[in-house]
């Protein structure tokens, strides 16, 4: 999988969710000198669907604070939220967007660079950190299956519980697969499958 | 414009230097009334420091009317600052107006004195900010509701900030205080179909109801209540943070009657200074007329800035900002002073119950001026919420807090 450098905007789509026109002029001037491709979207309607984008440029003031509105706004691309009012009931809101960076009003042409490659980092992270996490719960959700592979060869070759997991490991490294995949194996076979090994060992 | 000579007072026949001072109103538009009066308000105190030997100087007002459109607030401070040359704008009502302007007084230097009591969480350089902050408003409100009406509230109010700010306020302390917010029911402004949160209000019969509606949505929505409560032989308290005098005309009696208001200024704060300010004002308007919480802050607005001016000698923003610092005025609500921390004022919050004859009735004054918290960093939950008998203890610790006045 290659991936993107966050610094590489060029080409990358923005989704430009604002109201005021000063505001709107100066982050399309700047979105333009980055190459970035713009679509303009009123923050009265309801958020754009099937439409694919790298980054939401959103006036958190110009959509109402309404129970509702933020969970349809969050899962799609990261939010940069352009923020003017700083009450706490509105940032309540900003919180449960998890805007990805943010900028204060007035906007200025400075600013918007760094929340662009500061929003496409972390929305990398954040998908780095999803499969990391997915990783660990697939790891979690097969320790029945380690349990139940390790009881099978504590039987199957009278071991102790320490050296049947032991022989596991030892198999799994030489078969050049997991622990959890190799104890599927020893499950479904009902013992140690019968491969051949790739080690040069 | 920036410096003029300080001759003795009293030098009438020769003419005095003029000084550009421009006001920024929307007479039209959603809030047009409250701009009219606003105006009304600052026209008052420019001709006042125009004919007093006092001041040195007069002012000459350029009036721009942005028509309750918000993107046009910046056009026309654009146009004051360039074309009439004015370092001070007095104006904006509105939260969304006054942040169309500060980046442009941020940018030019120049000062806006706004006269509005708002939601807070904003302090810039170049804004004074002459009305309530919510620490003067919205908190001595809530703390009465707890101590004396309930601590279960049902909010009512229009769809954006003010609203959406005051209830979080409300739901901290209330919550905090072991109390809860029975429902938070929202109408988008201007919208004047009521009758379902009435309905639900008469059905559910909470202990208390909380107005942050404004404009035409209110005034429908109290008569409403007022006759639905009539009807149903229900007694429910209204508490409402924002309604004045020439709003309880527009509801009309009875239902403009009962209602618990939080405010800095009201037209019956019995002190010499508002008594004649109401004698001119009503000579001037006329003796149907009544001063407005907002209005009389417009007032105030001139009257500190007038003030700052003669003490700087100049109308360098710098210099008048330090000369405004602390300094104190005794304005028709008490004594006023800029706090240099936040450029907000220090008030005096007081609690009313509306009355017959479009007034209110004060039942309530801080002791002394309190100093404003835009931040609300020095509310503390924690001595609000308090039983009964311990917020007794709270209180005797926090003398300046509470002190019936009848």
């Amino acid at each position: 999988m290659t991936r993107t450098s966050p610094f590489s905007v060029r080409g990358r789509r923005a989704l430009m969710v604002m109201r005021d026109e000063r505001d709107i002029s100066m982050v399309r001037r700047q979105l333009n000198r980055l190459g970035m491709t713009i679509i303009e979207h009123d923050p009265a309607e309801a958020p754009p669907s099937g439409e694919n984008f790298d980054v939401i440029v959103m006036d958190v003031d110009s959509i109402p604070l309404k129970s509702g509105t933020t969970a349809a706004w969050k899962a799609s691309a990261p939010v940069i939220a352009l923020i003017g009012t700083e009450t706490p009931s509105r940032l309540r809101w900003l919180l449960d967007l998890q805007p990805a960076s943010f900028l204060v009003k007035p906007l200025r042409s400075a600013g918007l660079y760094t929340a662009l490659v500061v929003a496409f980092d972390s929305a990398q992270r954040r998908i780095d950190e999803a499969a990391y996490v997915e990783r660990l719960e697939n790891r979690i959700r097969s320790r029945r299956l380690v349990f139940a592979a390790v009881l099978q060869i504590m039987r199957g070759h009278a071991l102790s519980e320490s050296d049947a997991f032991a022989l596991i490991r030892q198999a799994a490294m030489r078969h050049r697969t997991t622990v959890e995949q190799l104890s599927a194996d020893i499950v479904a076979v009902g013992g140690m499958p019968n491969r051949t090994t790739r080690s040069a060992s | 414009m920036s410096n003029f000579s300080v001759r003795p007072p009293g030098v009438l026949e020769m003419k005095k230097p003029s000084i550009p001072l421009g006001l920024v109103f929307s007479q039209s538009g959603p809030y047009g009334m409250m701009g009219g009066e606003l105006l009304k308000s600052a026209l008052m105190a420019i001709d006042e420091i125009n004919v007093c030997a006092a001041f040195d100087f007069t002012f000459v007002p350029y009036l721009r009317d942005p028509g309750g459109v918000v993107a046009a607030y910046h056009t026309a401070c654009d146009e004051l600052i360039r074309d009439e040359r004015v370092d001070h704008i007095i104006g904006c009502y509105t939260s969304a107006s006054r942040k169309q302007v500060i980046p442009i007084v941020e940018r030019t230097e120049r000062l806006l004195w706004y006269p509005a009591r708002y939601e807070g969480f904003e302090s810039s350089d170049n804004v004074i900010y002459v009305g309530a902050a919510p620490n003067h408003n919205v908190v001595p409100l809530v703390r009465h509701m707890l101590d004396h009406v309930s601590s279960d509230v049902f909010c009512v109010g229009s769809n954006y900030v003010w609203t959406w700010e005051t209830n979080r306020v409300i739901r901290e302390i209330v919550t905090s205080a072991g109390g809860r917010m029975l429902a938070e029911r929202l109408l988008e402004l201007g919208e004047t179909s009521v009758d379902h949160i009435v309905r639900e209000i008469i059905d559910r019969k909470p202990p208390v109801v909380f107005n942050t509606l404004v404009g035409e949505s209110s005034y429908a929505f109290v008569r409403a209540l007022h006759e639905a409560t009539t009807r149903a032989g229900l007694a429910i308290p209204m508490l409402s943070c924002s309604l004045c005098e020439p709003e309880l005309k527009l509801i009309g009696a009875p239902a403009s009657v009962g209602c618990i208001t939080s405010s800095a200024y009201f037209e019956s704060i019995e002190r010499p200074e508002n008594r004649a300010f109401v004698a001119r004002w009503k000579a001037r308007h006329g003796i149907d007329s009544n001063p407005s919480v907002d209005g009389q802050s417009t007032y105030v607005c001139v009257m500190l800035l007038a003030r700052a001016i003669r003490r700087a000698g100049s109308t360098d923003v710098a210099a008048v900002r330090r000369a405004a610092a602390n300094h104190r005025y005794d304005s028709p609500q008490g004594q006023v002073w800029v706090d240099p921390d936040n450029n907000h004022c220090f008030l005096t919050p007081r609690l009313a119950r509306s009355v017959h004859g479009c007034q209110f009735d004060i039942f309530w004054e801080a002791e002394a001026p309190e100093r404003p918290d835009p931040y609300l960093s020095n509310l503390d939950l924690a001595a609000i919420g308090l039983s009964p008998e311990k917020s007794n203890d709270a209180m005797s610790k926090r003398p300046n807090h509470l002190r019936i006045v009848k």
